[in-house]
């Protein structure tokens, strides 16, 4: 992990408040793995105060550089919204734990929902390096057309690849775990599932029900990014023992088995 | 000609530091969490995470949000429980070589003796950190920091139990933390930590309900230092022992405010989520200003702001 000021090399607005920045950081783009996330912060200042987490979307290692995908909800992403290529960011990172790689058999299938499609991007990007044979197949769903942002390199990484909008404004009419279910069958080895939390949750009861291994990437409100802090815990349960786990240092990747989903219907509230 | 050394050293409840900057309970959490972007054997001391006689899940989430300059947290006091700590956390600690100061947060006063009673047959703790002030908490925590009694009764109980250092966390959801800090002066505490976090809330107007499924949380961050400073100030204009100050601490500039208003030591709290490596940056700013000022020790400094007459706790 590093801490460290690095530079904003470019800034690309790819949909309606939606970003793609890169960075010039040749030691996170060496080390980073898919899943793992980066902890920008927004400012020299003490105002907006906490960093902002964004997971690595690519890497560039003869450029020394890599990518994130924003979207603006609030002051502080408004900032990076805004900001000037060459600007200086203060970066920690990689973060988190990273995708667990899939087991030998199978297909792999990418869940997309809307943001969350760029930590998939890199993952499969990974998969399809020199060695990698690995067919996959993704499924990309999101409100309308314009938060399909950075369709074309999802697109790109996959063997086969369908996108979803709610209002049917581009591709299938409907949710993205809509269609799923076929694709469950056709001798899947594994999902990996990156999007809003009740999406996960239908993703992660479809592959139990299908005994498909499946992994999740989590959100949660972040402080430190570390494991310090506490503050960005997610309710799990594993043999038998509910208890909250950080995002930040015990995910953002988790087995979807070890989520505890009712608790995150429930408004997270296990026990 | 080199720079003279500056002294930044301070006595603080029979322990000697190196230099006056802690890291403040519950931004450091155990030091590993740190260890591999900060030098924390550099720090003058750690006060750990709070530790509980048993172990505690904590509140459920979301469990922060940011405020202006600040945050709000409702963690609930999340930790492993003592045994944990003692086995698994202290090995860790110890290895840092700096001051331990174990944070202590129980629901009555027979929880604050039984920790104090079985952390006092641990080796390598500086001193107890008595956590009267966790607003998240349904039971114990501020209900004790916010009333003199309680906070006399308990001190006087673990005062009994262990002859480790002891130092009351005051809360500021008070309207006179001087009487508390007298009150746990009166219970025999060596020294007083202030100040905790002020209990807060903030509401998500989108889905018209609170940001914290706790409902209320503690505001921490530069929000909080003007209240911090004023009530290091009051206290220890009426209180005689060292305070450890601390609220919104970011530079070398916003410790001094709390020596000169007669804190002897400092902690760096919400900021070491922001920037983990301050503490040192805040060490070395300090030892630069005592330069400049011609300031040999720093504990000089001590109460600076007050003037020579008004002061009853200052060394």
């Amino acid at each position: 992990m590093y801490a460290q000021t690095t530079q904003l090399i470019q800034r690309e607005q790819v949909g309606p408040g939606y970003h793609l920045l890169e960075f010039d950081c040749p030691q996170v783009a060496a080390a980073a793995q898919p899943g793992q996330f980066v902890h920008i912060r927004v400012t020299g200042d003490w105002d907006p105060l906490l960093r902002r987490p964004f997971s690595v979307m690519g890497t560039n290692e003869a450029e020394g550089s890599f990518q994130v995908l924003m979207r603006t909800v609030g002051r502080g992403t408004q900032m990076l919204a805004e900001a000037q290529s060459g600007t200086k960011f203060d970066i920690m990172g990689p973060l988190g734990n990273g995708f667990a790689l899939p087991g030998p058999e199978g297909e792999v299938v990418l869940v997309a929902g809307g943001i969350g499609v760029a930590p998939l991007i890199f993952l499969a990007t990974a998969l399809r390096e020199p060695g990698g044979s690995r067919y996959i197949r993704g499924l990309f769903g999101a409100r309308s057309a314009d938060d399909l942002c950075c369709w074309l390199e999802f697109s790109g990484v996959c063997d086969e690849f369908n996108a979803i909008t709610e209002d049917g404004s581009t591709g299938e009419q409907g949710l993205v775990t809509d269609f799923l279910p076929p694709q469950l069958k056709r001798g899947t080895g594994c999902v990996y599932a990156c999007g809003p939390a009740l999406m996960l949750a239908e993703v992660a009861r479809q592959c139990e029900g299908a005994e498909v291994p499946c992994y999740v990437s989590m959100e949660q409100r972040m402080g430190c990014g570390v494991g310090a802090c506490l503050g960005c815990v997610i309710p799990t349960q594993a043999d038998g023992t509910q208890r909250y786990q950080r995002v930040c240092k015990d995910g953002p990747i988790f087995d979807a088995e070890v989520v505890d989903w009712e608790a995150i219907h429930r408004g997270c509230t296990p026990g | 000609m080199a720079a003279p050394q500056v002294d930044l050293s301070v006595e603080l409840a029979g322990l000697s530091l190196v230099n006056p900057v802690l890291v403040a309970s519950g931004t450091f959490g155990y030091g590993t969490e740190y260890g591999e972007l900060v030098d924390v054997g550099r720090l003058g001391g750690i006060c750990t995470k709070a530790v509980t006689l048993q172990p505690r899940a904590g509140n459920p989430p979301p469990r922060i949000c940011e405020t202006p300059a600040g945050m709000l947290n409702a963690i609930g006091l999340q930790n492993p429980g003592v045994e944990v700590f003692i086995g698994e956390k202290m090995p860790a600690l110890r290895e840092f070589g700096v001051p331990i100061i174990v944070n202590v947060a129980g629901e009555s006063v027979a929880d604050y003796v039984s920790l104090a009673e079985r952390l006092s047959d641990c080796a390598d703790i500086a001193a107890l950190e008595l956590n009267l002030s966790c607003p998240n908490v349904k039971r114990g925590g501020m209900q004790f920091g916010i009333d003199g009694e309680l906070t006399e009764r308990v001190v006087a109980a673990v005062r009994e139990a262990t002859e480790l250092p002891l130092i009351a966390k005051l809360s500021p959801n008070v309207t006179d933390i001087a009487s508390i800090g007298e009150a746990a002066r009166d219970g025999g505490a060596d020294a007083l930590s202030l100040i905790n976090t002020l209990l807060a809330m903030s509401i998500d107007i989108d889905r018209r309900q609170p940001m914290l499924a706790n409902v209320t949380g503690a505001l921490s961050g530069p929000a909080i230092r003007p209240v911090a400073v004023r009530m290091v100030w009051e206290v220890a204009q009426a209180v005689d022992l060292p305070i450890i100050g601390m609220g919104g601490i970011t530079s070398a500039a916003d410790a001094l405010q709390f020596i000169m208003a007669g804190a002897t030591a400092v902690a760096v709290g919400t900021a070491n989520f922001v920037e983990p490596g301050i503490s040192g940056r805040i060490i070395d700013d300090l030892e630069d200003f005592c330069q400049q000022a011609g300031v040999a020790c720093a504990a000089d400094l001590i109460g600076a702001a007050h003037g020579s007459s008004d002061v009853e706790g200052l060394q």
